[in-house]
């Protein structure tokens, strides 16, 4: 079982975008970058001043991701699933909710933030700009890997339930008014996996499950994380293009 | 020398995935057949009252569990547990865990903003994943899956699909959810609470009730099971799940979003429409939902008049939990041979005419139809087969 990894999108400490316009990505410990429309859309949406951090995040990485894959334009809905791994979720914006409804009791709290106090809601907002109607949901792992996406991604394709999927983690980290939790890396990396890829593009490289599913390989090499799956990525296309190569590892 | 599985050229599907165990709690009855019973009976457990004051609410009634509040500073969810786990069920401890819930400890969330304790550890869904496994004595640690008000039916789907592909042999499935200040409050605020006890697909409904509740599910590949001499208490058969692509809270109007789901799970179980003997739909209560649903069902079954019931006018709408407890009665609803009464249903929303009741109704067949939707736009639907007995 394997397909094709036709695209990546990223946003991270160190910085954002689509695989191909890289040599190098890292995810490293520290603050994200603001999250602006223009970083995603060319024209005014009016939906992105309403979402909470935790979805701009999201669906930033998700955009660059279809972007990569020369996906993100389209005119009619497709079957494209989303699965994204997620420690932490929307757990700022739940914070940010609830206290909207500490103060008079109850009667200011704000629906525009409750509406954001689910994890998958930044999934129904890639749905909606970019009309992906495939499966979507968010899986709390603790600690976070991402791979789970990728083999759940790889099913739903073998399964024939969809011939694209995009799959990922998504995570702000710990919110800083819970200090008593342990940090994580925020950022957010999504893979768009493809049965078969557009003849114009060449796919970063083959991904697949061996030994039953619990092994995930990518050309060959065994993958141990997401952030070293996109490592691999980049040093795959970059050795084909010839370009100067600045892979952490 | 054991030879792969074959998968089925049509579906795609390599084993056939059986449910074993079924445990649940709800304001209907801290076991499943007390549940059961209490839906045929009519019953409702929405009421008024106390855990937190609703003065600033749409709504005073909810599907509340009797007797649960938190204690040791825990959240209730570990109390919730506490009462799913009075029914004794075991599993390899090589079984996979999956856990659904929305909003899992979040009552722990609501005392530390509040700063009357809580613990800031326990407000994630890992908490209920390292005391399911504990209880269960299971090795591996599991995940969460959080898809709103579809959690769980997407978690029976996931499950069923590791297992159906032969890279699970058995997966046990938790689905639970808490009624707190933190959802009551926003469910509120989106004006979608109903002041009286819900009346889903009714004409006169106007909003929701919230209930809580816990299912626990055992999913095992058929030769596993059968080698284990479990029981078979039903087939998941098929699933798909769909995005509506069109809003995050609001339900598309036409139903494509679930229609599509609904499509591929009849595909993948390799039935026709006509063979399907009842469903369980979400029914909300809410307007939008009910009647999103009703178009759905129309475009995929026709003309047809399959019996169509909602449980939320009695347990109320058990949010994360929802999907797990409706596979479990989905189960029930086929051995028994008996659709549910739709409790609060009245006079019929157009389009409901024929399909819903407010008295239990015979069905005669071996396939249900049971689905769920939820914020995010998401749909999810799932084929049960009749299984043995329980």
């Amino acid at each position: 079982m394997n397909a094709l990894i036709t695209g990546i999108g990223w946003v991270t400490v160190k910085d954002m975008g689509c695989g191909r316009d890289h040599n190098s990505f890292a995810m490293e410990a520290g603050q994200l970058p603001e999250i602006l429309r223009k970083s995603i859309f060319d024209t005014p949406y009016q939906r992105f001043r309403k979402m909470d951090r935790y979805s701009r995040l999201g669906l930033a990485a998700v955009a660059f991701a279809l972007k990569d894959a020369g996906l993100d334009e389209w005119t009619e809905k497709r079957n494209i699933g989303i699965i994204a791994c997620s420690v932490y979720g929307c757990l700022g914006t739940d914070i940010d909710y609830f206290d909207t409804v500490i103060p008079e009791g109850g009667l200011s709290a704000s629906p525009s933030l409750f509406s954001y106090t689910l994890p998958n809601c930044f999934l129904g907002e890639a749905a909606v700009s970019f009309g992906l109607t495939g499966a979507s949901f968010v899986i709390n792992e603790k600690p976070l890997s991402g791979l789970v996406s990728i083999r759940m991604a790889l099913e739903a394709i073998v399964c024939g339930e969809s011939g694209k999927m995009l799959c990922g983690i998504c995570d702000l980290g710990c919110p800083p008014q819970l200090g008593g939790i342990d940090n994580e890396v925020p950022g957010a990396l999504f893979f768009m996996i493809e049965e078969a890829s557009k003849k114009n593009l060449r796919p970063y490289g083959r991904i697949g499950m061996m030994n039953g599913g619990d092994t995930i390989q990518f050309d060959g090499i065994q993958i141990e994380s997401l952030e070293m799956l996109a490592q691999e990525c980049l040093r795959n296309y970059v050795t084909v293009h010839g370009l100067q190569l600045s892979v952490h590892s | 020398m054991v030879s792969p599985p074959t998968p089925n050229p049509k579906t795609g599907v390599q084993k056939q995935v059986w449910i074993t165990d079924i445990a649940a709690v709800t304001s209907l009855g801290s076991n499943f057949e007390e549940l059961w019973q209490g839906l045929l009976s009519a019953r409702t457990g929405i009421k008024p009252f106390s855990r937190f004051s609703t003065d600033s609410y749409g709504s005073d009634v909810a599907a509340c569990i009797t007797g649960l509040s938190p204690h040791d500073g825990q959240s209730m969810i570990h109390g919730l547990l506490d009462l799913l786990f009075t029914e004794r069920v075991s599993v390899p401890s090589d079984a996979l865990l999956i856990t659904a819930t929305t909003k899992a400890g979040i009552d722990n969330l609501e005392r530390l903003r509040r700063g009357t304790g809580g613990d800031p550890q326990d407000i994630l869904p890992f908490g209920i994943r390292d005391n399911v496994s504990r209880r269960l004595g299971l090795k591996g640690k599991g995940f969460n899956i959080s898809a709103a008000c579809a959690s769980s039916t997407i978690a029976v789907a996931q499950a069923a699909a590791l297992i159906s592909q032969g890279r699970e042999k058995v997966v046990v499935v938790c689905c639970l959810d808490l009624i707190t200040e933190f959802v009551f409050s926003g469910f509120s605020s989106l004006k979608i609470l109903s002041p009286h006890p819900c009346r889903p697909f009714d004409r006169e409904r106007n909003g929701l009730s919230l209930g809580e509740g816990a299912v626990l599910l055992v999913l095992m590949d058929k030769d596993e099971a059968c080698r284990n001499r479990r029981a078979h208490l039903g087939t998941v058969l098929g699933w798909g799940i769909a995005n509506d692509a069109g809003h995050i809270i609001s339900p598309a109007r036409d139903g494509r979003g679930l229609e599509q789901a609904i499509r591929q799970a009849i595909e993948k179980a390799g039935l026709q429409e006509d063979q399907i003997s009842a469903i369980n739909a979400h029914g909300t209560g809410t307007t939008y939902n009910d009647l999103m649903e009703l178009r759905a069902f129309r475009k995929v079954f026709g003309k047809k008049n399959i019996p169509v019931y909602s449980v939320k006018g009695s347990i109320g709408h058990t949010m994360g939990a929802a999907g797990g407890i409706e596979v479990a009665l989905g189960i029930k609803t086929l051995l028994e041979q008996t659709a549910p009464p739709t409790v609060g249903f009245v006079r019929p929303e157009k389009g409901a005419e024929g399909l819903v009741s407010p008295y239990p109704v015979a069905i005669s067949g071996d396939y249900l139809l049971t689905t769920n939707s939820g914020f995010g736009g998401i749909n999810a639907a799932i084929i049960l087969e009749k299984g043995g007995g329980m």
